[in-house]
């Protein structure tokens, strides 16, 4: 007989650990033999493979022949305790059994959830809804020269300074040079403003271009900026962000199948909550 | 029997939790195909210690978030932490580590999730009962449970190895799968980890593994249990297993070296006699990299070791006492075993003997944080642990994990960061740096720190492309400076985090074994702001002076420069010692996360707590070894 390899991994279920503990506690109690069904247990090649294939991910190593005949061993008294606690009606009344399913009824939804493969319409109408979240930031080719703390002093050379460099001079700055890049191409205004600070980052947006401007503070004091290139972004594809919106997708389907699945599961139940007195 | 049923009761809780998370199918590889830069133009900051909920001791401290919830946080999402308050990095992080304890992956909320008619333990059952009592109970029966760790002296149901690796692997299968949907190479790097939590008696020894392979190959391995191991050969043959089975990449990173009681870094073999080669070399191969500083202390350097280095002691405060379970007190011959730049001190000396350094790394920063939730910043600082979420009451909370008051929520540094000069933001470029030890720490702050070492490097370089000289000429932070007569001669630069505080100063810690045999250490001031105001007087150099205005918890920059950069040569060469240089930044003071809380909560602080400080941050080392 094969097993399933699904029903073989039921069979490892720890809950059959738990079961049998109870089982035989409750059976002895009872005193009665109890109905169990089918009374034949086959341990064959696809069984004894899915055991030695949980040891070796375990523990990195076949077992040994020994260890081998103990876990078929256990296996088999497993199942014997399975198959006769739930003729016993153990199962039944207990808070563990209940979260466990519980928890296997909304793992149904969720992997609902997840064995559907987004269509990209899906992905694509996610994206449209918020198109803020997906967007690329503009990207800047530019030039910045510091020029000092933020003081009046330091203000004024600027200007000085600034009226120089579109003359086309060259003029020699007194303040050393950051060791930041003096020139940036194809940079993007979130990678800008990790390296000199927002504030930064947000005053490019209104800087003209194709000539020096400023002072714009950084975090680190004053520049002068010349924008070569600003490219606003494209809006985002799908295929740009296609990552971001299947994560997104995929949270939002599982709480969507979970929900969905209880309102259903509500619909056929009377629900009576008393008052308390 | 009763045993059977516990076991069967605790790994019944663990596996339903997770039983939404198997059915899941496995994320799609991705190729990477992101450009690498010429050389690492840009750091890569991120965190290599983070626990979510999977961490036996995070759940019990209370944190209900797991993996992905944790990631999203990392890469700038907010999330709701789980005290109910909305929280958000100010800044996104590169990467992430997701770094759960092995031991017990899942038991604790196993535990939780037991029937209470089938736990026989005594003890197991009246901590399922505080747990279930709600925030403060469930805490209270962490600081239990932690206790017994510590002692050696847990319910045999609760290590259980067959019910535990059932475990263990759904947890481990459903944190692989997060980890890889987001994993988006060129945008954020998710590594695939955990935290190998070995202890000997309370003694910290813990270490981070981080692969550097994708869900393929680390599917292939669980995660192992170190329970009550006291050396770390079961990591790396497990590490060695790996790498030979399927051609990936590991590493591991020692942290909180200041709670291991002196057994972190040991001068001879773990449990004594003669360190050998073999060992040296192995550890330094597999641990190329130390977490040196993070929410449970700094480890850099003790004003017992170093009493002639008056910015040592940073962070040390509450946790120099005892070790990490405080079950044993610290007596001030261990020191020597716990402190990073001892340890580098230790690895020249042992190196001098047997021809290999085991303690040839690299340093880092990380969180440690339990809360899912990756923060360093002072301002935004989430706490150890979830029942240290931003609250009135959490500074001058006892924090303590055994039974004495000797450490409380003030303790805890809102530290820190690991900055890395990587080609690309990717699994790879990241890791590969981390082997390299192209790395360093940062109490927090995002301070961009770069250090060659070269012989030829003359003051014209500084004028021009230094950093491509200095790949060219030399070597960067974590390598060797190849053997050579004249002194070495090193480019410093620090630019201070555009959104933060100045900097005060930079230092280079010199360590070395003089002719004599003996380890010895000199800390230079190399470059600080206003030179021409603060002259050194008697060899010290004056304050940088302090701006912070406790009432808003605010500073100012009015003092303090925003870079530093500069060439220095050694003073004291000597070409036939081994020696390595260290490049220690402080910031100017700043508030802690302390003086925070009291403005945000109205509080009146003892006047123990600390309320300002000057953070920092520690290059990796360059190595000179005679020819």
């Amino acid at each position: 007989m094969m097993i399933p390899a699904r029903i073989a991994s039921l069979l490892r279920e720890p809950l059959l650990h738990f079961l049998l503990a109870g089982g035989l506690v409750f059976a002895i109690m009872q005193g009665r033999p109890a109905d169990v069904g089918d009374r034949r247990i086959v341990v064959d090649a696809a069984v004894v493979g899915g055991i030695i294939e949980h040891h070796v991910r375990a523990f990195r190593r076949v077992p040994t022949a020994a260890e081998l005949d103990d876990l078929i061993r256990n296996h088999v008294r497993t199942e014997i305790y399975y198959r006769e606690a739930l003729a016993l009606g153990l199962d039944r009344d207990d808070d563990a059994v209940k979260k466990r399913l519980r928890n296997k009824m909304l793992a149904i939804a969720a992997a609902r959830a997840e064995a559907q493969v987004p269509r990209d319409a899906d992905l694509q109408a996610l994206l449209d809804r918020d198109p803020a979240r997906y967007a690329r930031p503009a990207r800047y080719w530019l030039e910045q020269r510091f020029v000092g703390d933020d003081t009046p002093a330091s203000r004024a050379a600027a200007a000085a300074t600034l009226a120089a460099l579109n003359r086309g001079a060259a003029p020699a700055l007194a303040a050393p040079a950051l060791p930041l890049p003096a020139r940036l191409a194809a940079a993007p205004a979130d990678e800008l403003a990790m390296q000199f600070g927002d504030n930064f980052a947000a005053a490019l947006a209104g800087l003209p271009t194709g000539r020096w401007a400023g002072p714009v503070a950084s975090g680190f004091g004053l520049h002068l900026v010349r924008i070569d290139r600003r490219e606003a972004p494209p809006p985002s594809r799908l295929a740009d962000v296609r990552q971001r919106l299947e994560n997104d997708w995929r949270r939002a389907a599982i709480a969507r199948a979970e929900a969905e699945d209880l309102k259903a599961l509500m619909a056929r139940y009377d629900v009576v909550i008393e008052p308390v007195r | 029997m009763t045993g059977t049923a516990l076991r069967a009761a605790l790994a019944l809780g663990g596996a339903a939790l997770l039983a939404g998370c198997e059915a899941a199918a496995p994320p799609k590889p991705r190729p990477d195909s992101v450009k690498l830069s010429e050389f690492p133009d840009r750091v890569y900051w991120g965190d290599t210690h983070l626990h979510t909920s999977n961490s036996v001791d995070a759940f019990g401290l209370g944190v209900r978030l797991g993996p992905e919830d944790a990631l999203r946080f990392a890469r700038g999402e907010a999330v709701t932490a789980t005290t109910g308050m909305q929280a958000k990095l100010a800044r996104p992080l590169d990467f992430l580590v997701i770094a759960d304890h092995a031991e017990g992956l899942g038991a604790t909320k196993a535990l939780y999730d037991a029937p209470r008619l089938f736990i026989r333990d005594e003890r197991m059952r009246r901590w399922h009962d505080m747990m279930h009592e709600g925030p403060d109970g469930s805490r209270r029966a962490m600081v239990e449970i932690l206790a017994a760790r510590g002692a050696n002296d847990l319910p045999q149901a609760m290590l259980n190895p067959d019910g535990a690796a059932e475990r263990t692997k759904s947890v481990w299968n459903a944190s692989i799968d997060a980890v890889e949907r987001y994993n988006e190479p060129g945008r954020f790097t998710a590594f695939h980890g955990y935290e190998y939590t070995l202890m000997q008696g309370g003694n910290n020894l813990h270490r981070n593994i981080i692969f550097r392979d994708g869900a393929d190959r680390v599917r292939s391995v669980v995660p192992i249990d170190p329970t009550y191991k006291a050396t770390p050969d079961e990591i790396w043959n497990a590490m060695e297993a790996y790498e030979k089975d399927t051609g990936g990449r590991v590493l591991a990173i020692p942290h909180n070296g200041n709670l291991s009681n002196g057994l972190m870094f040991e001068l001879t073999m773990p449990g004594g006699g003669p360190m050998t080669a073999a060992h040296a070399r192995r550890r330094a191969r597999l641990e190329p990299v130390v977490e040196i500083t993070q929410i449970k202390g700094d480890s850099e350097a003790h004003p017992y070791l170093s009493p002639n280095d008056e910015m040592a002691g940073y962070g040390v405060t509450g946790w120099e006492l005892n070790n990490l379970m405080s079950n044993q007190p610290k007596q001030p011959g261990m020191f020597a075993g716990e402190y990073v730049r001892e340890a580098l001190k230790r690895g020249l000396l042992i190196e001098a003997a047997t021809g290999a350094n085991p303690y040839k790394f690299g340093v880092i920063g990380s969180t440690d944080s339990h809360t899912a939730l990756a923060t360093a910043d002072e301002d935004n600082f989430f706490g150890k642990h979830s029942g240290n979420e931003p609250s009135a009451a959490r500074a001058l909370s006892p924090q303590n994990i055994g039974p004495r008051p000797e450490r409380f929520g003030w303790h805890y540094l809102a530290s820190g960061y690991a900055g890395v000069w990587a080609r690309a933001n990717t699994r790879a470029a990241i890791f590969d740096a981390m082997a390299r030890r192209e790395v360093y720490a940062t109490t927090g702050p995002r301070i961009t720190l770069r250090l060659f070492a070269g012989r030829d490097f003359t003051p014209a370089d500084l004028k021009g492309d230094w950093v491509r000289a200095g790949y060219a000429r030399g070597v960067p932070m974590g390598g060797e400076l190849p053997p050579g007569k004249t002194p070495p001669r090193l480019i410093i630069s620090a630019l201070k985090d555009p959104q933060g505080a100045n900097l005060d100063r930079v230092q280079v810690v010199k360590g070395w074994v003089d002719r004599a045999g003996k380890a010895r250490e000199r800390v230079f001031d190399v470059a600080w702001s206003s030179p021409e105001t603060r002259r050194p007087v008697g060899g010290r150099l004056p304050p940088v002076g302090d701006t912070v205005d406790l009432a808003t918890a605010t500073y100012r920059n009015s003092i303090g420069a925003a870079t530093l950069t500069t060439l220095w040569a050694d003073p004291d060469f000597d070409p036939a010692v081994r020696a390595f240089y260290y490049v220690r930044v402080l910031e100017i003071p700043t508030p802690t996360w302390p003086a925070f809380d009291a403005v945000r909560y109205k509080l009146k602080l003892p006047p123990q707590v600390r309320v300002k400080a000057q953070e920092r941050a520690y290059s990796s080392p360059v190595w000179v070894t005679p020819g």
